[in-house]
């Protein structure tokens, strides 16, 4: 009984295909799989804790984003058995001082496949194109190596100056412009 | 590649209309409202004042829950001038002990009965429409408003919860759905 069978769902979300992976927005069935990440130590970098409370509350809001916002995060499934491994993409709540590209790998077993920069480059490609973005950041929590890695192969440069969301010490990477890019 | 993003809410969450009221999905513009309850002593009941970031998350979440439940917390309008209410609705996010019958009433919409409006249709809609069986209402046993509405509804004392971050609370049992019209009210001599 507390789960009603899925009739309120995202409807008319952006569906994004890549050469290994299908990019859809989040649904319901995706919880199991972020549980477990957000739950982990793998999530310390983007606030998780092992609280299976506030890890379902945070699903429930990156799901939220994409009503409020009209965008949100994907989810980056693999074309091959459509299970959910990461989510990257849009995200701007209340609060960023900028539009973010923003990614996690749910599952270990997937890091060094090149997996985190293939969707992040096609949701950044997303966002200045079908969302309009003029500019992209990604904030990155100081100690996160591989997140600051794949920053700089998107071909993004630190930005010291930039404000981060509510001031908290991160590192801002400030992706190519769109114009910058397509060149 | 890329499908392109719709100019329209992407989630389908019923509109119920009442006498006086109508309860739809969340939405940006309720945040100002939301915001400004926050900064209230009204909170005290619902988890405490917290940042405008954390209640668009909060919003956010809202919103979350439809697609994850299948149900959740409308915004209750006030029919005649649009004006919000509050939140009222079906609530069950994680950790709950099971699904309730939640509302938080912003201070200008108390003493007219709006809450047990929203309260009781939101109380028919899920004996009627996701058959439920049965439903509670978490309540802090301080907040004597709430126990007045839950006991006005015909909801008994039944239990208790403790949360970890919100606390001690009283479990409040619905009459089931045998005692209750299709209007969501008590049937006289039911219970």
């Amino acid at each position: 009984m507390t789960d009603q069978p899925a009739t309120v769902t995202l409807s008319d979300t952006p569906v994004i295909e890549t050469e290994r992976l299908i990019l859809r927005a989040p649904v319901a069935g995706d919880w199991p799989f972020w549980a477990s990440f957000f739950t982990s130590d793998r999530a310390r970098f983007i606030g998780g804790e092992d609280n299976r409370e506030k890890a379902w509350r945070a699903f429930g809001h990156v799901i939220g984003h994409w009503v409020l916002r009209g965008c949100g995060n994907f989810i980056i499934t693999l074309k091959t058995d459509s299970r959910p491994v990461g989510e990257a993409g849009p995200w701007y709540p209340d609060g960023w001082p900028e539009r973010e590209i923003g990614w996690s790998l749910w599952d270990p077993a997937i890091e060094g496949t090149g997996i985190a920069a293939e969707a992040a480059i096609a949701t950044r490609a997303h966002a200045y194109t079908a969302l309009g973005w003029p500019s992209a950041v990604s904030y990155v929590a100081h100690g996160n190596d591989r997140s600051a890695r794949l920053a700089e192969r998107l071909g993004c440069t630190l930005d010291p100056a930039a404000a981060t969301p509510r001031g908290e010490p991160c590192h801002v990477w400030r992706h190519p412009s769109p114009a910058a890019l397509a060149a | 590649m890329t499908s392109a993003a719709p100019d329209r809410p992407m989630i389908d969450i019923p509109v119920i209309e009442t006498e006086r009221l109508r309860l739809r999905a969340p939405a940006e513009r309720d945040l100002d409202a939301w915001i400004a309850f926050n900064r209230t002593e009204r909170t005290r009941f619902v988890g405490g004042p917290q940042s405008p970031n954390a209640i668009w998350r909060g919003l956010a979440t809202y919103l979350g829950h439809w697609a994850l439940r299948g149900y959740g917390m409308w915004a209750v309008d006030l029919k005649a001038d649009d004006t919000l209410c509050g939140m009222v609705g079906p609530w069950c996010p994680g950790g709950w002990p099971e699904p309730e019958i939640g509302w938080t009433l912003l201070a200008s919409a108390e003493g007219r009965g709006i809450a047990r409006e929203a309260a009781e249709a939101s109380r028919a809609w899920v004996y009627g429409t996701l058959d439920w069986t049965t439903a509670i209402s978490l309540i802090d046993p301080e907040n004597t408003r709430s126990i007045t509405l839950a006991e006005r509804m015909g909801a008994r004392h039944d239990g208790d919860f403790t949360h970890d971050e919100f606390g001690f609370m009283r479990i409040y049992r619905h009459p089931g759905p045998e005692a209750i019209d299709p209007a969501g009210r008590l049937i006289e001599g039911a219970a």
